[in-house]
Parts: structure tokens; C-alpha cells; sequence
């Protein structure tokens, strides 16, 4: 296998490419709604009980999926133990020959695929087109990981014996996946378990079973038996379920700090008949912040604020929600990001046009909305962009400022384009606020001085600090990717460390000496 | 012709103070580490609050190059005390603001046109560039607009008060304005979105036609720069739609920009001669053909992305890009007016050359230099009697910064002709056709 590299994404200043997405969004526009049934071994389940709509146009149904019971968990669970003995057995290669066959499968269809996205995400072109490259990198870079790993890590030899370390796969791997990377944050957990040998379970998001069946089908068709990989769409008592299976042994796992929680305690019931002590990778919400000190180039603060807040409206876990300014220079910043908020444009993800797409439904509007006015109320609005489409789940992007460090504004997620502005004394007092966090995904710093970076670098207790740039579009490889504290268990995913969470250690000893002599 | 050209550059021992600069840049030149520290200094300085915050920067880059030559180890020992950061603070802030007064003319366009008259007695013209921050919001577009109407005001009533220059006035098309100014489409707008050209277009036209009209209703030439290439699409779109409109089909004087660096120049220049030859304008659209100041930003990004790279990798394909190019826009006239904007000696020659074998008028070509880089070449272009104008930036050492850090990267780069120049490189070499 030639090294791995990211997969270019599309270059949309470009207008034939531009023009080749607007083709593939007709062109799937003509198939939907889509159907996606439940996929459990060789058969077909029910194919009708969840409907994922467009966000920005509620009335248009894009996938049509069956809804998953606990009957179905329950066979889904029975088929991937089955498969995952053979699947298991086979050599990491060629795992991993199927991995990158499948990462083909996409590539071929990735314009269709990043219409999907638009369509069932309301995620705008630049966006889905990075997701639908980076399901890609996953498959290709974890297939590569799972050769590298299954070679063994060297160990202290001496005569007479030989000692040998290995992983073998843990088995069976409950995927729990949100709505918000809908084919790259399944396909890195599903690509991780099976590179390793395990055989998945996948319980996609109820917003997006449409890029949930596109994985399946790219996995399947490219060789992964059918018992190997199952699907539930569904709601989230199919999800509770399957976490609390006895026959799941690890549960890969992105989304909700409540949900995540939650999938902790009850991974951590070990019932009558359950052999095993459930692993968990379980990656969470953030509430990151971009510090900003005086010495900052706020040519390129502003536009990197801005970008990381409100592109996908705000709905990335990486998404900036707080900055925290040097005085020195809050006014300056705090007047660039609002004319800068002011001109962007609420619409539409399918128009090359749009800034700020819709959240992705009603309870996710009414939240955000909420925050906006707690955030009116208890501070001031600096800006707001007022013109925004009636229909579809849209939120007015909004700058908020004046807000005391205990605000709900300031301390917790909320996922959607809202951006709170903090003054700070220096960036000591910024470092004591991301301290005082419960959050530590991602953080952003701006200064220009090589000892404030080393020393932000050193106390930012954030999964990933961007120094100088945006703070989302991690890179697998790149930027290996996942949160601390209450953000993340602290397993990286497009990083070399993540398929340990996959496997258990095992080490051989044997004794290679025979009567006095050694025969090894 | 490039022989010629040389025997015309003044000797570099009449200069000190340049000869000064240029050691500075062969010295960052030949050290990237001390390079990098060096312009993050530059760049930083207009952000630091006080001498010690300056003094404070500077060392904090410089402790990160590894081979430090003894001056620099004596100002990070002088850092180590309060009253020794002031020192080194208040020099390096000096050698700051000297070498960007080398490159800014004037704080203001008032303050810039002593110098600009100055330029316009020794036979050359000028083309002042204002500086400014990004824009981002539409206030700050406004105000960059504002700043475009103030310096068309000033620049005409000054220069008609400016003695006669027969060269510098008329080609064969017809005079030429006096008043010059280049404008930035990304600062007429904080909407330039690469994915969607039409709204910085929309937008930055509505801050473009009055400049327009008032470059028509004084008599100014108006010249859209190009930059990046994300924000090529707007201004080729802005320059199109706004020139073709019936009220500027006498004027004002206006002109585009060709970047020969870019692997798709020879298309956009046959698009740029297509409307020529379809709009009903009557006054010739002036053609600026330059290198390409965004070299290492188009083939950084593209390598980040995994795309192929948008502009030539090597220097001699730009170069020899640039001679095609060059032919192909003073064939093209009458339909345009060409102004040739490089350092290359031989690039400069290259193109006088083709001009007169090809019968050409020496009226009918001008040559363009950036104030401080190419304040000798221009001064043997004019006193070899060519038409040579000087693009000049305006505004104030904060807002010069990043412009000036730009030139410094483009020129201080191992293969650029300047540095060739200054490192002494045999003159065969300087004028050997790219290869």
C-alpha cells in the first residue's frame, strides 16, 4: 500500500466543480426519498418508522428508515458474534485490502454523497464535501494502522525464551453515531473496529440513516460479510439497548456529554452471563474558546473566529463559542467580529452562497434561540443577523458580550451560532477560564509571541489547541482528533493510539529451552 | 538591450544606505531560520505596545534560530534588564520603520506627494497603491472606498500643477492620465467568498462605480489589482461587468492585472483580449503584466489541500511564461495599452526588445517597478527615455506591514532575480533565457 495522504477535497472556487455538485444534487434529488431498512446479516428488516427530513425545508422527506426494536438489536447482536469469528481470523491485511476497496466505493460516488449530506444535514457544500473525504481517510488510514499494529510491539528477549506481544480483536463493537459528520464520525468508528478484526453493530442518528446506509453499502460491497456489519436505524431505546447487551463488548461512541455519560454507567453493569468488562470510547461535547492576545494579527483573528463559530451554524464539536480577548485590544476585535457577523449570509446549504445553514430541527432552533435570549438578557447583543428564512429550522447568528463567567452562555454547549466575547486582563486569566471548564476539546490562540504560544501550549488542557488558524477541520493523521476532561475519554481518533481502544493486549512467553538446550 | 540597461544602473557604492538594506537581505536571504524570525519581527511590530513588548518579540524569534551571528547574540543579552529591552526595542523599531519608509511613500496621499512630484521631474510616473487592513465588514469597505475618492481628488489637483513630461503623457492612443491610482477589489468588499464569486462581485461593485465616475469626471486612471487566486473570479467579474457599462465607454482610463505565474494565465489573458474585442469601450483597456505576489500562498495552500498547484513550481517556467505573455499583449495592441511591471532585467529587456523589432513605438510599452525594489532599474528606464511608472504604496507603517513582509518573502527567495542581482551573480547569467 502506497503511504496514506488525505484525500484532496473538491476545489469549489472552481465553477465546473461547483457546477458538478449542483448536477449530483438534482440528480439524487430525482431518488428521494431514499430507503434505508434495517440490515441485519443477509436480511432485510422493516424499512418504514424513521424519516429523516431537510433541515432548511422541512417538508422534503430524504430517507425513509426502518426503525430498529429490541428484537432486532438482539438478532443484530447474535449475527455480528457470529461474524466476528471469521472476520477476526482473517489477516489484518486482508482487512484491510476490504477497507481500502470500500474507500474506492466512495470516492466513486462522493458527489452523490456530499448532495446527501446537504440535503439530510443541511450541511453546506465545503462541509460535506470534507466529511465525505474524511470517511475516506479513515478507511484508509486505520487500514493501514491495523497492518502496523498486528506486527506486535518488540520486546525484551532473552535465551530460552521467547516472548511475543499481540492484539486480537475485542469482538463485537456497538457504534453509536451522531447527525452532524454523518459518514466520516461512523465510518472512523466503524472503520477502526473492523481494521482490528471486530465485527460492528451501527446505530446511526435518526437525522441521517441515509449516509448510514451509503457506509454499510460501501463496507459491504467491497467485501465485508454481511454477519461482520449490521444496521439499526432507529431512535434511542435501540441505542440504550444495544449499549446495554451483554454480547457488546466495546461501544465506540459520539455525541451528547448526557448521552455519553450515560452509556458510561451502563457500560459498567457486568450481568449474569456477561464474560467481560465493556469498553467504552465515548467522544463529547466541547464549549471551545479562542484566546486572543494583544499582540494578535486580528486580519486573520476575525476571519478564523468567525469561520470556526458560524460555518455548519455552529453545530461541529470542535466549533468556537467563546473568545476570550486581551483588553488591550477587545474593543478593535469586538467591532471587526460584529461588522464581520453582520454581512453573513442565512440560507440554504445547497447555495455555494450560504454562510450560515439551519440547525438540524426544531428542538435543536428552540435551544439555541433559548440561549440567544438568556444571553440578551443577562449581557448585550453586539450583533445579529436579523434576515433569516421563515421556513426551515434557521437561528439568527448572534455575538454576544458582557457576560458574567457563570452565564449558562459561557459555560455550556450549544451547538448552534451563537459566539460569546469575554474580556480578559491577560492570558494568564484566559488559561484560569478554560481551567475553570468542565469542556477541553478544542482551543484557539492568536499571538504572535513564541513564549505565549509555549506557554498556552503547556497549560490549555484542550484535546487539540489551534495556534494562529481556525479551530475545526481536523485532519485525520494531521490532527489527531478527540476531547479531555468531560469532552472525551482521551482516545484520538485519525491518530496512531485509536485502535488500541479496539483490541485487548496479549502477550505469548514460551520457554524455547529443551533439556538444556536452547531450540529456538 | 539588457547590456544596455545594466551600464545604466547606477553603481551601488553611491548608495550606502541602500547598499545597507541590500546586505540585510542577502543575509536573510542566505539563513531561513533567520529569515523567518526576522520577518515575524516585521510583522509583529505595529501590534507591540511599548519599546520593552517590541524588544521582548524580537528576542523571543530570534531564540528560536539556532546559528545566531554575534550581533544578535549581543541584543538577546541586552534583553536580560529593563533599560537594555528599551534600547533594542527603540533600534529595532527604527530599522523597522526605516526599511518601510524604503518601500511606503507617504504616510497619506497628501503626505506622499512630495515625493510622488519628486518621481514625476526625474521622468517617472506613479501608481499609488493605498494600504489598509483586511476588510471584513462593510464599514471598513466603505471607509477603503472613501480613502480610493479622497486620493483620486488629491493626486489630480496636485499633478496638474506638475511641469510637462512628454513621455510620461501620451502614446499613440491618445494622453495619458497623470493621476494613477490601483485599487483592491477584497477591500471594496467583506464579501469576496471564493465558492460564490457573485456576492463580493454584486457588492464591490456598488463601491466601485463611483470611483469610476470619479476617476472619469478627473481624468484619473484607475488600475483593479489582481490578488490571490480565490479572489481572481470577483475581480475579473467586477472589471468586466462594471467597464462594459455604457457610462464608462469614454472613460475613465482603466486597467487589469495578468499574473504569469498562475498556469492559467494564457487563458485569462485570451479572456481578457475576448471582451476587449466585444465591449463597445473606446479607451484601451491598460494590461499590467506582473510575476505574482502570492506565490508561496497558492502553493501552500494547494499542497495543504492535496490540489495540484495553481502557479508555476519553478521560477524559469514563470519566467519564461512571463516572455510568452509579454509578446502576446503588444501583439494584441491597439485593442490594450501594455504596462510590463518586473525587476528581471532581462524580462524588462526582453520586452523594450520584441517592441522594437517589432516596429513598435517605445510610447506604446510601459514598464513597471515597485518603490523599493526597483528604484534603480527605473531610473536607468528613464534615462534611457522609456516610459517607466512606479507602483506606489500609501498608508500608514501598521497597515504597510503585511504588504511589506510580502515583498520581502518574494524577493528575499533564493531565485529571485533581485537577490541573483545583488549576490553579484555574472551578467550572461542575470540574461540567460529562462531554462
Amino acid at each position: 500500500m502506497r503511504a496514506f495522504a488525505n484525500e484532496p477535497v473538491l476545489e469549489l472556487r472552481r465553477a465546473p466543480v461547483r457546477d458538478s455538485l449542483t448536477g449530483a444534487l438534482r440528480e439524487l434529488d430525482s431518488r428521494l426519498p431514499l430507503r434505508a431498512p434495517v440490515l441485519i446479516g443477509s436480511s432485510e428488516g422493516p424499512d418504514t418508522g424513521v424519516e429523516s427530513r431537510d433541515p432548511g425545508a422541512p417538508d422534503r422527506v430524504v430517507a425513509v428508515a426502518g426503525a430498529a426494536t429490541l428484537g432486532h438489536v438482539e438478532e443484530a447482536v447474535s449475527a455480528a458474534t457470529r461474524g466476528a469469528r471469521e472476520w477476526g481470523a482473517r489477516s489484518a491485511d486482508d482487512r484491510a485490502q476490504v477497507l481500502v476497496a470500500a474507500a474506492e466505493r466512495i470516492r466513486a460516488r462522493r458527489l452523490e454523497l456530499a448532495a446527501l449530506q446537504v440535503r439530510e444535514c443541511g450541511k453546506p457544500w465545503a462541509e460535506a464535501d470534507g466529511d465525505v473525504c474524511e470517511a475516506i481517510d479513515f478507511l484508509e488510514y486505520y487500514a493501514r494502522g491495523a497492518v502496523e499494529l498486528d506486527r506486535g510491539p518488540a520486546l525484551l528477549q532473552v535465551p530460552g525464551e521467547r516472548n511475543t506481544m499481540h492484539y486480537a480483536p475485542r469482538r463485537v463493537v456497538a457504534v453509536i453515531s451522531p447527525w452532524n459528520f454523518p459518514l466520516a464520525i461512523p465510518m472512523g468508528m466503524v472503520a477502526a473496529a473492523l481494521a482490528t478484526g471486530n465485527a460492528v453493530v451501527l446505530k446511526p442518528a435518526e437525522q441521517a440513516p441515509g449516509s448510514a446506509l451509503a457506509l454499510v453499502e460501501a463496507l459491504r460491497g467491497a467485501g465485508v460479510p454481511p454477519d461482520v456489519l449490521g444496521l439499526l436505524p432507529g431512535y434511542g431505546e435501540a441505542g440504550e439497548a444495544l449499549v446495554r447487551h451483554p454480547g457488546v463488548h466495546v461501544i465506540a461512541f459520539t455525541g451528547s456529554g448526557e448521552v455519553g455519560l450515560s452509556i458510561v454507567r451502563a457500560a459498567a453493569e457486568t450481568p449474569e452471563g456477561q464474560g467481560h468488562v465493556k469498553r467504552v470510547v465515548a467522544e463529547m461535547g466541547g464549549k471551545n474558546a479562542v484566546i486572543v492576545d494583544s499582540d494578535a494579527d486580528l486580519d486573520e483573528a476575525v476571519p478564523a473566529i468567525i469561520s470556526s463559530a458560524f460555518d455548519y451554524a455552529g453545530q461541529k464539536c470542535s466549533a468556537a463559542s467563546r473568545v476570550l480577548v486581551h483588553e488591550a485590544v477587545a474593543g478593535a476585535l469586538l467591532e471587526r467580529i460584529a461588522g464581520a457577523v453582520e454581512v453573513l449570509a442565512v440560507g440554504q446549504a445547497e447555495s455555494f452562497a450560504t454562510d450560515v445553514p439551519p440547525v438540524i430541527e426544531r428542538e435543536a432552533q428552540e435551544r439555541v434561540n433559548g440561549y440567544a435570549a438568556t444571553g440578551a438578557r443577562e449581557g448585550r447583543v453586539v450583533a445579529r443577523v436579523e434576515r433569516v428564512p421563515a421556513e426551515g429550522f434557521f437561528c439568527a447568528p448572534t455575538v454576544l458580550a458582557g457576560l458574567a463567567p457563570s452565564s449558562s452562555v459561557v459555560t455550556e454547549e450549544i451547538f448552534g451560532p451563537v459566539l460569546a466575547v469575554e474580556r480578559v486582563a491577560s492570558v494568564e486569566a484566559a488559561l484560569d477560564a478554560l481551567e475553570a471548564s468542565r469542556f477541553a476539546l478544542t482551543a484557539g490562540l492568536f499571538s504572535r509571541s513564541p513564549a505565549t504560544v509555549a506557554e498556552v501550549s503547556r497549560r490549555a488542557p484542550a484535546g487539540n489547541l489551534y495556534v494562529n488558524r481556525g479551530i475545526t477541520g481536523a485532519m485525520v493523521g494531521r490532527q489527531p482528533f478527540g476531547g479531555n476532561r468531560r469532552s472525551g475519554i482521551g482516545a484520538k481518533a485519525g491518530g496512531p493510539d485509536y485502535l488500541l481502544q479496539f483490541v485487548e493486549p496479549r502477550v505469548v512467553t514460551e520457554n524455547t529451552m529443551r533439556h538444556g538446550l536452547v531450540v529456538d | 538591450m539588457g547590456r544596455m540597461l545594466h551600464e545604466s544602473l547606477p553603481s551601488p557604492s553611491r548608495h550606502p544606505v541602500k547598499a545597507l538594506d541590500q546586505r540585510a537581505m542577502q543575509l536573510t536571504a542566505g539563513d531561513q531560520e533567520l529569515k523567518a524570525a526576522l520577518f515575524r519581527f516585521v510583522d509583529v511590530t505595529p501590534a507591540c505596545r511599548s519599546l520593552d513588548d517590541l524588544a521582548r518579540h524580537l528576542v523571543g524569534f530570534l531564540s528560536e534560530v539556532d546559528e545566531r551571528p554575534a550581533p544578535l547574540e549581543a541584543a538577546i543579552r541586552m534583553s536580560s534588564t529593563r533599560p537594555g529591552r528599551r534600547a533594542l526595542g527603540a533600534a529595532a523599531a527604527a530599522g523597522v520603520r526605516h526599511m518601510a519608509h524604503r518601500f511606503i511613500v507617504g504616510e497619506s496621499p497628501e503626505a506622499a506627494i512630495g515625493e510622488l512630484e519628486r518621481l514625476w521631474r526625474s521622468g517617472v510616473g506613479a501608481s499609488v497603491d493605498l494600504l489598509g487592513e483586511a476588510t471584513v465588514s462593510r464599514s471598513e469597505a466603505d471607509r477603503y472606498a472613501e480613502r480610493c475618492l479622497d486620493a483620486l481628488e488629491v493626486l489630480s489637483a496636485a499633478s496638474a500643477r506638475w511641469p510637462e513630461q512628454a513621455m510620461l503623457e501620451r502614446d499613440s492612443a491618445g494622453p495619458l492620465a497623470r493621476a494613477n491610482l490601483s485599487v483592491k477589489v477584497t477591500a471594496l468588499t467583506p464579501l469576496m467568498r471564493a465558492q460564490a464569486p457573485e456576492r463580493g462581485r454584486d457588492d464591490a461593485a456598488e463601491r466601485m462605480r463611483p470611483l469610476l465616475r470619479r476617476a472619469r469626471d478627473l481624468g484619473a486612471h484607475l488600475h483593479i489589482d489582481s490578488e490571490s487566486l480565490d479572489s481572481l473570479e470577483t475581480t475579473t467579474e467586477v472589471a468586466f461587468e462594471l467597464l462594459a457599462e455604457d457610462e464608462f465607454a469614454d472613460g475613465p482610463s482603466a486597467g487589469v492585472v495578468l499574473q504569469a505565474y498562475l498556469r492559467e494565465s494564457p487563458e485569462q489573458l485570451e479572456r481578457v483580449l475576448d471582451w476587449v474585442r466585444a465591449t463597445a469601450r473606446r479607451l484601451p483597456l491598460t494590461v499590467r503584466l506582473v510575476k505574482g505576489a502570492y506565490w508561496d500562498h497558492e502553493l501552500v495552500e494547494a499542497r495543504q489541500q492535496g490540489w495540484e498547484s495553481p502557479v508555476f513550481e519553478r521560477k524559469a517556467d514563470s519566467d519564461l511564461n512571463f516572455e510568452q505573455l509579454t509578446r502576446r499583449v503588444l501583439d494584441a495592441r491597439p485593442d490594450v495599452r501594455v504596462a510590463i511591471a518586473s525587476h528581471n532585467l532581462r524580462s524588462v529587456a526582453h520586452a523594450i526588445a520584441y517592441n522594437r523589432v517589432q516596429g513598435g513605438d517605445d510610447r506604446d510599452l510601459e514598464l513597471q517597478v515597485l518603490r523599493g525594489l526597483g528604484d534603480d532599474l527605473q531610473q536607468a528606464l528613464a534615462s534611457r527615455g522609456l516610459r517607466v511608472r512606479a507602483y506606489c504604496p500609501v498608508g500608514d507603517l501598521v497597515a504597510g506591514m503585511a504588504y511589506l513582509v510580502r515583498r520581502l518573502l518574494e524577493n528575499t527567495a533564493n531565485d529571485s532575480f533581485l537577490n541573483e542581482q545583488a549576490r553579484g551573480a555574472p551578467l550572461e547569467e542575470l540574461l540567460a533565457p529562462p531554462a
